[in-house]
């Protein structure tokens, strides 16, 4: 059946429990003005999910979701959520994180223009340290080199 | 109810030290890897009656429950460290 | 006279046990190529179910209920239920099924969950009644001033199929003080076992019952028991 490797434990577990860890990071950053939490916080528990299924199932499986080129990728987008809010406040005549000043795009009041700026901006956070976490531990795991490279070279 | 909670998480932080023990003079990596992955149980337990005795139980799960994921994680990481280089 | 009479009744009757043996190993050979033509067929099917055909109906299930138990989760873990949060437990439960929605249920048919969670449920109780004795065992054990332990390791095959079961039968297993599974080599599992009783408590076979009732595999033990008798005979013969 669908039997393969011999830690079967490890792996089962690993593989019901990600969906889970992937839901409670988001959340985490999501209430990160409720409760402790935030951009990097949640950031981290992304990246340690993605960690355990490359260290339970192998490079193949993580290679589907998020690889490591993504990850390079979504690094860029984090800071470009960031710096991007950041440069519409400005454009919008404010000084550079002024999240106030959005309240004329999103139809709300200042006060909870400020709270959703501050929301986008962990989620930039978020995205960033994700992708940067996962390629530092690639990179060391690895030497820098994906095991697709490896099997082309043999 | 105070008073109970107190009790309860001296007894803990009692076998915390009884633990601590296998950390400090377990002959090998294996041991400590083991008694580690025991104390952080113990830690969360210990988390959420600080919780209660702050009021503020919600905020201590949600520590507790990241503590608890990350000791999974960092336990089977250490573990497939060791045997593929061990 | 009655000497002869017995004599020859009881050669009648051994050459009547003869034929009846016979006839019975001929059925019982009949009955192996049988369950063993069946349970290829059936592992054929199973093979073809979760190779070819589930692709593509049952990843949108797939995708589906795992949607349908992260929002659970969602509202479990924040509760707060204004429609700001709520839509963005919607959005994030919604990108987490889409990563992963081959992650939860590989081994599963989603249409089955409802009986395995009624089952799993009901399994739960007679688990905690085997630790709390399984507890007095261990304590006992452990606080008499000799402590009579003796500790071995056991190993049996299993026939439960799925890894889920697998699973879940080494962590019961686990969970129960004085037995702890230390692998799972190719279908036969290794424990170590505290002393004498509880690896009789354990052989006995009624934890590895009940999680197959759970999962709802193992429904053709019968088959399994035939093919063993069936071995037996042929032994003997």
């Amino acid at each position: 059946m669908i039997i393969r490797g011999e830690d079967i434990i490890i792996r089962t577990i690993a593989r019901v429990l990600v969906p889970f860890i992937q839901l409670y990071a988001l959340y985490v950053i999501m209430h990160g003005h409720y409760s402790p939490g935030g951009g990097f916080q949640g950031g981290v528990i992304l990246a340690a999910s993605m960690v355990l299924l490359y260290i339970t199932h192998g490079y193949s499986e993580v290679n589907r979701k998020f690889s490591v080129n993504i990850a390079a990728l979504f690094s860029s987008i984090g800071v470009l959520i960031y710096s991007g809010i950041g440069f519409l406040c400005l454009i919008l005549l404010g000084n550079y994180l002024d999240y106030s000043k959005l309240y004329k795009l999103l139809n709300v009041d200042p006060a909870h223009a400020r709270s959703l700026g501050i929301l986008g901006v962990e989620i930039g956070v978020a995205f960033a340290v994700m992708a940067v976490m996962f390629s530092i531990f690639f990179d060391i795991s690895t030497g820098g080199i994906s095991p697709e490279d490896e099997e082309e070279k043999d | 109810m105070n008073s109970f909670l107190i009790a309860i998480g001296l007894a803990l932080c009692l076998l915390v030290f009884c633990v601590l023990y296998r950390v400090v003079f377990g002959p090998g990596v294996f041991n400590r890897i083991a008694a580690i992955s025991a104390i952080g149980t113990k830690t969360l337990v210990i988390l959420i009656i600080f919780g209660y005795f702050y009021n503020r139980v919600e905020m201590f799960i949600d520590i507790s429950m990241v503590y608890a994921l990350l000791n999974f994680i960092g336990c089977v990481a250490a573990a497939k460290y060791l045997e593929d280089e061990g | 006279m009655e000497v002869t009479l017995l004599v020859q009744a009881a050669d009648d009757a051994f050459r009547i046990l003869e034929n009846a043996r016979g006839q019975a190993v001929d059925l019982l050979d009949t009955a192996t190529k049988l369950t063993s033509d069946t349970r290829l067929m059936e592992e054929k099917k199973f093979q073809a179910v979760f190779v070819g055909a589930q692709k593509k109906k049952s990843a949108l299930q797939n995708f589906v209920v795992t949607f349908l138990l992260l929002f659970a989760f969602w509202a479990l873990l924040s509760g707060k239920f204004d429609t700001f949060h709520l839509s963005l437990g919607v959005i994030c439960s919604f990108i987490v099924a889409l990563i992963g929605h081959d992650l939860l249920f590989a081994n599963l048919r989603v249409g089955d969950m409802r009986v395995i969670v009624k089952r799993f449920f009901a399994y739960l109780p007679w688990h905690l009644y085997q630790i709390v004795v399984a507890n007095f065992q261990v304590a006992y054990l452990a606080l008499s001033p000799k402590m009579p332990i003796s500790p071995k390791i056991m190993r049996f095959k299993t026939k439960l199929e799925s890894d889920i079961s697998w699973v879940t039968l080494a962590n019961s297993i686990t969970l129960t003080p004085g037995t702890i599974t230390i692998d799972i080599e190719e279908g036969e599992f290794v424990v170590h076992a505290l002393s004498e009783k509880l690896a009789d408590d354990l052989d006995t076979g009624e934890m590895e019952d009940r999680v197959a009732h759970v999962f709802m595999e193992a429904d053709h033990i019968y088959i399994q028991d035939v093919l063993d008798v069936s071995r037996i005979f042929a032994e003997f013969r």
